[in-house]
């Protein structure tokens, strides 16, 4: 199968420069809002497309990187330094010499093809004009647009090196976009010739009905007559829809309009597609039709698919392995391929978790259940006089006994991770031999009571502020022991006591330990 | 991997041998130097096939070493766009400044792609390319290839792919290009120009194709007696070698659209069918010839000397004589001048 090895874009949107190696089959990019996920499936869109239209039809100073054009501007403006865009893809050998050659900027002898847009020199003067006036905007006007392969060989939206289908769930239902993705299925089997011949009959049938039908009329219009109409704006192409049961999928639901697009384009029906790009699949789904959508593109194994998804569902339960984390703060992406295989299984089944804001933080710590992650902003504020979201840190409660999945891909990306938990009675076997296999590694720390006898974090709690916990747990009618309460309502006590007493409360010395470390 | 140069004689089916070797599963590359073969050489192929498959790739020589050869490793890094073949490259730039290859204009010089190949060592790049895409490379009219040209194609030997050359050495009329001094001499002694291809590990072969099929005995006979150019005929029949001096039978070939007339150049200066010598290279359609002998030509003539002609007229000569299948006429260019006849026509 023909497909994308490496992505790389320059000055493209919010990327200056951004760098991205794909598998042969399945890729999620997962992303916050704004970090770019769209915006790689769009410069792909692009490229392969070869269509200057396209690009026109988005404006240049869309596409240029805002920051570098006002960089520019603001600068002493010189001719040399007009910015430039490209997009490369990087592809797989597909034994065309025309594809390949050294024209891209990692300077290799390999397949690929190049959407570029540069300053048209031959205007070189022209320009030079306009950059002297200290008032003037961006030239985006002078800009030429070349699609070229890396052999530099010219090419344009005829000749396809990778057929591709891109569907955007995000911008769905228009009537516009429902054209234009009935357009592409179509150009997706139909080849060159087929459509020219489809074209052809389709005009000849309506000027046989013009003749045989229509005819009739134009005796009564005292000589005129009535035509059909044929143009770009009315023939084969504008007139074309899909149905389904004879239901004609734009009077379908946009939940179902876009199972039906993903499933047709992963289905093998559409078998001359090289790679399919999905926007945002979730958009629009039921949990149901969600989980419908994941097992479709779980088993589409004969293309390759970019999907883009802000939902950590999407992404755990496909791969973790194959997905590609993009942040908006970085152009860095972060790939998940070297985590082990337990722990991608592990959170393909486990419930849905905060995964993604674990992956994106530098620094994490994982605590054990509700109660310390409610009082950790507290503990945090008492300690340092400031609050939590105004550091960098990122607090994530886990189910205790799967610290060691999250572990494993701290260590692969390299995320600090302090981990506060219970030592449940045992705290030589459950802190210290447990985590053995970690101890090596500097950006992961355990932290929790070392005395047996202080076997949860309630206790410690008590300890530390037995005073406050008397206080505010005794009323009149309690007979339990003001510390076997707050063991049995450990969520509920904690936000009493945040409620109540958040200021007050003195923080356990191991936890005062792990945000210690973790600050540093 | 087979290396060859095949040196053939006029009409003995150079051509043929190209066209032998190809097939519809092997890629083929095969490039000439001129429009004209290129034209003939795609004919061909079509005649053969009856179409153009795929994995033939005609060029002509200068397309295939921009597009093929030095866009792929240089366009966008040396940032060239086209090539000018008008103007000489001043001596004032060092090798391996860029204008020492590259006009102001950002273009190539024509006659230092090859250059810039070999100097900037691209050519291994070059092979490797071809060594991925090809499986037979054919390089026709060998013997036009000169200065810088010819180095190009000596290290294109290094492929490991099957590599034939064919050329006529005595069709040697124009080159590729001329770069001051480099390979200056290359063409003045037969023996020693076949010597540079067995430096380069190509093997010369001038036994398969030393016989004409185009040219008759009669033909053949003539050219090796008088152009000394060995030539043999594969053919038994006999033709007719005429000097016409009856003005009337001047009138009548001049007149006759069956009958070629080949001048030495300025041949739009008659009105007649009609082509100058060195343009009909690669050309085998025309049944009888009329090769016309300017002034310096036809003194040669007369003295039987016409082995003693500039190397260079000798060679557009022996193109000339060697475009006919049956007979051949010689008329002087004088004597043609005067007759009133054709002379009218050539003021009108």
């Amino acid at each position: 199968m023909n497909h994308i090895l490496k992505i790389k874009l320059f000055n493209f949107k919010r990327f200056e420069t951004f760098e991205v190696v794909l598998d042969p089959k399945l890729n999620i990019i997962v992303g916050d809002n704004e970090s770019g996920k769209s915006t790689l499936l769009e410069a792909v869109d692009i490229t392969l497309s070869g269509s200057r239209h396209k690009v026109e039809a988005k404006g240049l100073e869309n596409l240029f990187n805002a920051t570098v054009i006002s960089d520019f501007l603001k600068s002493d403006r010189k001719y040399e330094n007009l910015p430039e865009l490209y997009v490369e893809l990087y592809l797989s050998d597909q034994f065309d010499p025309d594809l390949n050659g050294k024209n891209n900027s990692d300077i290799k002898t390999c397949d690929g093809i190049k959407f570029q847009c540069q300053p048209n020199h031959a205007l070189g003067k022209e320009i030079k004009e306009i950059l002297k006036n200290p008032a003037s905007i961006f030239p985006f006007e002078f800009y030429s647009i070349s699609f070229t392969t890396f052999s530099a060989t010219a090419y344009s939206s005829y000749k396809k090196y990778l057929r591709h289908l891109l569907i955007d769930n995000s911008q769905m239902s228009t009537e516009y976009a429902i054209k234009e993705y009935v357009r592409d299925i179509y150009s997706s089997v139909a080849t060159p010739l087929e459509k020219s011949k489809h074209q052809n009959e389709y005009r000849k049938h309506k000027d046989e009905f013009r003749k045989n039908t229509l005819q009739a009329l134009d005796t009564k219009l005292d000589g005129y007559k009535f035509l059909i109409k044929s143009s770009s704006k009315s023939n084969l192409e504008t007139d074309l829809a899909l149905s389904e049961n004879q239901i004609n999928i734009e009077n379908k639901g946009k939940g179902i309009q876009c199972f039906i697009k993903t499933k047709f384009a992963l289905s093998r029906a559409s078998s001359e597609m090289d790679l399919v790009l999905l926007e945002e699949p979730e958009n629009h789904l039921s949990h149901i039709n969600m989980k419908k959508m994941i097992d479709l593109i779980s088993h589409a194994d004969n293309r390759q698919i970019l999907v883009s998804t802000h939902s950590n569902s999407v992404s755990a339960r496909l791969d973790l392995r194959k997905s590609i984390l993009i942040n908006s703060s970085s152009t860095v992406p972060i790939l998940l391929s070297g985590i082990d295989e337990p722990t991608a299984k592990f959170f393909m089944k486990a419930p849905d978790k905060n995964l993604l804001d674990f992956v994106l933080s530098k620094k994490v710590i994982l605590v054990e259940g509700d109660a310390e992650f409610i009082l950790m902003e507290a503990f945090y504020r008492n300690t340092y006089a400031d609050e939590l979201h105004n550091s960098d840190i990122t607090i994530i409660s886990v189910d205790g006994t799967s610290f060691k999945r999250y572990l494993n891909i701290a260590n692969k990306l390299g995320i600090k991770t302090a981990v506060i938990r219970d030592n449940d009675g045992k705290y030589q076997k459950n802190c210290i031999d447990n985590y053995s296999d970690y101890a090596a590694f500097t950006n992961i720390k355990i932290f929790s009571e070392t005395d047996d006898l202080i076997s949860t974090f309630e206790i410690s709690l008590y300890n530390k502020n037995t005073a406050i916990c008397e206080q505010i747990f005794k009323t009149p009618r309690r007979t339990l022991p003001i510390l076997d309460y707050m063991l049995t309502n450990k969520a509920e006590a904690a936000y009493v006591l945040l409620d109540k007493k958040a200021d007050e409360l003195s923080v356990p010395q191991y936890i005062k330990d792990a945000l210690q470390w973790i600050k540093k | 991997m087979d290396k060859k140069v095949v040196f053939a004689v006029a009409g003995s089916g150079k051509t043929k041998l190209i066209i032998d070797s190809l097939d519809t599963v092997k890629n083929s590359y095969i490039i000439t130097y001129t429009v004209s073969n290129h034209k003939n050489l795609q004919d061909r192929v079509v005649r053969k096939f009856g179409y153009l498959p795929e994995n033939i790739k005609l060029y002509t020589y200068f397309a295939f070493i921009y597009s093929f050869c030095y866009k792929p490793f240089c366009h966008d890094i040396v940032n060239t766009k086209g090539i000018n073949y008008t103007t000489q490259p001043s001596q004032f730039f060092k090798k391996e400044t860029r204008g020492h290859y590259i006009d102001k204009g950002d273009r190539l010089f024509s006659s230092r792609i090859a250059k810039y190949l070999i100097d900037f060592e691209i050519i291994d790049d070059v092979v490797e390319r071809l060594n991925k895409y090809a499986d037979n490379i054919f390089i026709d009219e060998i013997q036009d290839f000169a200065s810088n040209d010819f180095n190009f194609i000596l290290h294109l030997a290094k492929v490991d792919v099957q590599l034939l050359y064919v050329g006529d050495f005595h069709q040697h009329t124009f080159d590729t290009s001329r770069d001051g001094s480099t390979r200056k001499n290359l063409h003045a002694d037969y023996r020693l120009y076949q010597k540079e291809f067995e430096k380069g590990s190509i093997i010369v072969d001038t036994s398969t194709l030393l016989k004409s099929w185009r040219c008759s005995k009669t033909i053949c006979d003539y050219i090796s007696k008088h152009l000394k150019i060995d030539i043999e005929s594969n053919r038994t029949d006999t033709g007719i070698i005429k000097y016409l001096t009856d003005p009337a039978e001047i009138q009548d070939v001049f007149k006759d659209n069956s009958i070629i007339k080949l001048f030495f150049k300025m041949h739009y200066n008659y009105e007649c069918y009609s082509k100058n010598w060195g343009d009909c290279k690669g050309e085998d359609h025309y049944s009888d010839v009329c090769v016309v002998l300017n002034d310096t030509t036809f003194k040669k003539y007369l003295a039987g000397d016409l082995h003693n002609l500039a190397p260079s007229t000798k060679n557009k000569l022996y193109v000339a004589i060697t475009r006919t299948k049956n007979n051949l006429y010689f008329i002087s260019e004088k004597l043609l001048k005067k007759n009133e006849e054709v002379s009218h026509a050539a003021s009108r």
